[in-house]
């Protein structure tokens, strides 16, 4: 058994064909997945190209140079959409991590099994609802109308007249507010699965230790918990940071015209410019605004995965 | 030796299932389940086939190959599967003797699809199109000029004899005619439940905006609601744009269209547009019209008017009168409508076409259209189109749809036991219960036979039209005003998604009150889209 470790621990590079052949079983098995990965993977990629086209689809693509950059970047509309972007993403992952972490330490101080189990299903439940099921129900809760419950709730006890009522989805000034707590709502629950996992893996003796010290509940948390949770913390916040550029479906079903200011995001800037003029796109244009997100999430990734060396004492995460 | 086995194994069962996904053609589906049109294709004599076509055609027709196989694309004004698609399209294919492949994405994503299905290359032979995406479509060589082929068809006389004629006359652009409607465009109407008026003492409809706006106060003060009216947008991004709000529009015009000297102007920046603005947000204000008309979809609207939330809507003329007055019943309402004829100042100033007299916009209607990737566009043209409006049995088909699933001559009793019982004697013609949502019965298939471009003959349609329809639909016939095809330029192509975007968020944000006109207009010089405006009227008046 050692033998055989050590000669796999040593390959030699000029009998590489010999131990593929060795070991065929394995790279058959990996096949598909290499197939899989090149065709819808890799081979997609190859429409980098008309990012430097003008390209509507119909006739064949002629090369522009950089003016789909030149003219992306001299667009106003861009601009908001990509500060929108980062702002609404960031925003998001800061306040669901941070909600997800104290439900995640609540849950874990609950002793009745049976109580945090029926706690803990409710709350994942919101995760499994579509985006448009979500949008549409909040969209109920919110109107302006006398049957949106915050407005009525907010007449009732006289914080507002009748007349005045806010509409929420409507309102740059609250449409960030509102979608921020649509997505707590839905996706908090789901988020404490990984803390739950990691509070469910601290050393009790630690625990014991503290309480032997005179640590109370709170103390415990402070000094045993929190600590304990950290790198998780942090390798959460991390891996979800390399994916803020990707952001559509929650802001496109909760969007509309008079708030596009403050929550048009990149990928629906994108979808308006295909679809919305009633006329036929040039999709080189759209494409290069689909590579620049690209460009800004893959240094996220890199920027990242260098802080997670420090975090993870010398190990990336990718 | 084993895990070979499985290995082996599992690898054929994952390039397996691949290769089924690969092998399924994602939202094209064989619609008929007959070969009987297929098989008869090479025996149906062409005369036989175009059924209405006079004899004289034959002549032409031996000279137009059918095509044997065709691939159709078109949106939800076409039976869906759940609405007898199957049956229909094997009717079709028995009529004309062409076996008919269908795609038909989601109807509002259709568009959406459209772009996709085009720019992957896959091309179906037909497709339907509204006016913008006609023109376009049209301006990048992707549709076939049908021009010469309707010129000299039969067609067109019976058209001619029916006053069909000029609506296809309205859809040239520049000599080219990219597609073939089958209907008039129709447009909207403003009903008002007629509840709604007796409740407010309101005993005549008004005929200006003061009085029409006068009216809103009263109804919503002696009904108690929250709002009267709601529209699916401030301001749509499709043409005709305005035409679920006309009285406050009025004249205005929010984008590109052709002054009497021939020249182009964008109406967003004319004082009519402000003046606009400024009532649609008075009326946001007063409580008349529903905010959420910012974010609400037709079928909201549709719904809050069916549950009473709203007492009046401006829709579509012709058998929606009878689907709204149904659904209003549906919810126990008084489903009397009155329809307004269009108020002084909309007949004042035609929206759109600024100098003539003017009345509710008749929509440019969509069309069919041929791809330049059709191998045989002249037989399409001629066993698919043409015998679309023969005036004969293909255009009953596309009119009332298949016996015994969209329409009946069998004795029957429809709703037995309820308030809506309908009870048919053995030949008498009706429309049969809609399968998607029962409870209502058919009005058409795809063609409106009040909204017919040829005659039909034998039309049953003087039995199974409801008054209130056809009273809608004479109303808005005689108070409408031809809307008419933008062509289609480079720059349009580039800077409208841009421009129409920042249109509809500005009216929006004016709408709700968290800007004025004037700032308004300050962002939109200040943001450059004057300027896009400029350039794109630019590239139209160098056409």
């Amino acid at each position: 058994m050692k033998e055989k470790q050590t000669k796999q621990a040593k390959p030699s590079g000029g009998k590489l064909w010999a131990k593929v052949y060795k070991y065929k079983g394995f790279y058959l098995m990996f096949l598909p997945v290499f197939v899989f990965a090149v065709i819808f993977f890799y081979a997609p990629m190859l429409g980098v190209r008309y990012a430097f086209t003008d390209y509507n689809g119909i006739k064949d693509p002629t090369f522009n140079g950089f003016a789909n950059f030149a003219k992306m970047f001299g667009m106003n509309n861009f601009w908001s959409a990509f500060g929108n972007t980062i702002v609404i993403s960031v925003v998001k992952l800061l306040l669901t991590t941070a909600a997800a972490v104290i439900v995640a330490i609540f849950l874990n101080e609950i002793v009745n099994l049976m109580f945090k189990k029926v706690v803990q299903t409710i709350i994942y439940l919101p995760h499994f609802m579509s985006w448009v099921v979500t949008a549409s129900i909040f969209a109920l809760i919110l109107s302006p109308s006398s049957s949106g419950l915050v407005n009525s709730f907010l007449v009732n006890i006289g914080v507002l007249d009748s007349n005045s009522t806010i509409y929420f989805m409507g309102t740059s000034r609250w449409w960030r507010p509102v979608y921020y707590i649509v997505n707590l709502w839905k996706e908090t629950g789901w988020q404490t699965v990984i803390f739950m996992a990691t509070l469910a893996g601290i050393n009790t003796d630690l625990y014991e230790a503290a309480a032997i010290d005179g640590a109370g509940r709170w103390a415990k948390m402070r000094y045993v918990t929190f600590p304990q949770l950290k790198n998780t913390i942090l390798t959460v916040i991390i891996l979800n940071l390399a994916k803020v550029m990707n952001l559509f479906e929650s802001a496109f079903v909760m969007q509309n015209d008079a708030v596009l200011d403050v929550s048009n995001v990149l990928e629906t800037y994108i979808y308006y410019q295909t679809f919305n003029s009633g006329a036929i796109p040039n999709y080189g244009y759209t494409t290069a605004v689909g590579l620049f997100k690209s460009l800004v999430g893959c240094v996220l990734v890199l920027v990242c995965n260098h802080w997670s060396k420090k975090v993870r004492e010398g190990r990336g995460i990718v | 030796m084993k895990k070979k086995v499985v290995s082996v194994l599992l690898v054929a069962a994952m390039v397996a299932s691949m290769t089924g996904c690969g092998g399924n053609d994602a939202g094209t589906s064989d619609a008929g389940t007959s070969d009987a049109g297929t098989s008869d294709a090479g025996s149906v004599d062409a005369g036989t086939a175009d059924t209405g076509a006079a004899e004289g055609d034959d002549a032409a027709a031996s000279d137009v190959e059918k095509p044997e196989e065709i691939t159709i694309m078109f949106d939800g004004t076409v039976p869906t599967a759940e609405n007898g698609q199957e049956q229909f399209i094997a009717k079709l294919e028995e009529l004309t003797g062409i076996k008919i492949n269908v795609i038909q994405p989601d109807h509002d994503a259709y568009y959406d699809v459209v772009g996709q299905q085009i720019a992957g290359g896959d091309w179906p032979d037909v497709l339907i199109l509204a006016s913008t995406q006609m023109s376009s479509y049209g301006a990048e060589g992707v549709l076939w000029d049908m021009a010469d082929a309707w010129n000299s068809s039969e067609l067109k006389t019976r058209q001619e004899a029916y006053n069909g004629a000029g609506v296809v006359e309205s859809m040239f652009i520049d000599g080219h005619l990219y597609g073939m409607p089958a209907t008039h465009g129709n447009g909207c109407v403003t009903y008002i439940k007629q509840k709604w008026l007796d409740d407010a003492g309101i005993t005549s409809l008004p005929t200006t905006f003061d009085e029409y706006y006068e009216d809103l106060k009263k109804m919503k003060e002696a009904e108690s609601v929250d709002y009267v009216l709601a529209a699916s947008g401030f301001l749509n991004a499709e043409a005709p744009y305005i035409n679920y709000l006309p009285e406050f529009y009025q004249d205005a015009w929010p984008t590109f269209y052709q002054k009497e000297d021939g020249t182009w102007a964008d109406g967003f920046t004319e004082d009519s547009m402000k003046a606009a603005m400024e009532r649609i947000a008075q009326g946001v204000k007063d409580g008349i019209i529903d905010p959420e008309t910012n974010s609400y979809a037709t079928s909201d609207v549709r719904n809050k008017f069916y549950d009473d939330s709203l007492g009046v809507f401006t829709y579509w003329a012709g058998t929606w009168a009878t689907n709204i007055k149904t659904n209003c019943e549906n919810n126990g309402l008084d489903g009397t409508m009155a329809v307004m004829e269009p108020i002084a100042e909309i007949k004042a100033g035609v929206q759109g076409q600024h100098d003539n007299a003017g009345g509710y916009i008749d929509r440019v209607s969509p069309a069919w259209c041929i791809t330049t990737q059709c191998e045989n566009p002249e037989g399409v043209f001629k066993y698919f189109i043409e015998a679309m409006q023969d005036g004969a049995d293909t255009q009953f088909l596309w009119t009332y749809g298949v016996e015994g699933v969209h329409w009946s001559t069998a004795a029957e009793t429809l709703y037995a036991g309820t308030e809506d019982e309908k009870v048919y004697a053995d030949g008498e013609f009706h429309m049969e219960d809609n399968l998607e949502t029962p409870g209502t019965q058919y009005t058409k298939a795809h063609i409106d036979p009040m909204l017919a471009l040829t005659e039909l003959a034998n039309d049953p349609r003087d039995t199974t039209v409801q008054p209130e329809a056809m009273a809608a639909q004479e109303l808005f016939n005689s108070n409408s005003v031809g809307a008419f095809v933008t062509p289609s330029t480079d720059v349009m192509n580039e800077k409208n998604g841009d421009l129409m975007t920042e249109k509809q968020a500005l009216v929006a944000k004016v709408a709700l009150g968290q800007m004025t006109v004037d700032e308004a207009y300050a962002e939109y010089e200040s943001g450059g889209y004057a300027q896009m405006s400029q350039d794109i009227v630019d590239s139209l008046n160098a056409q």
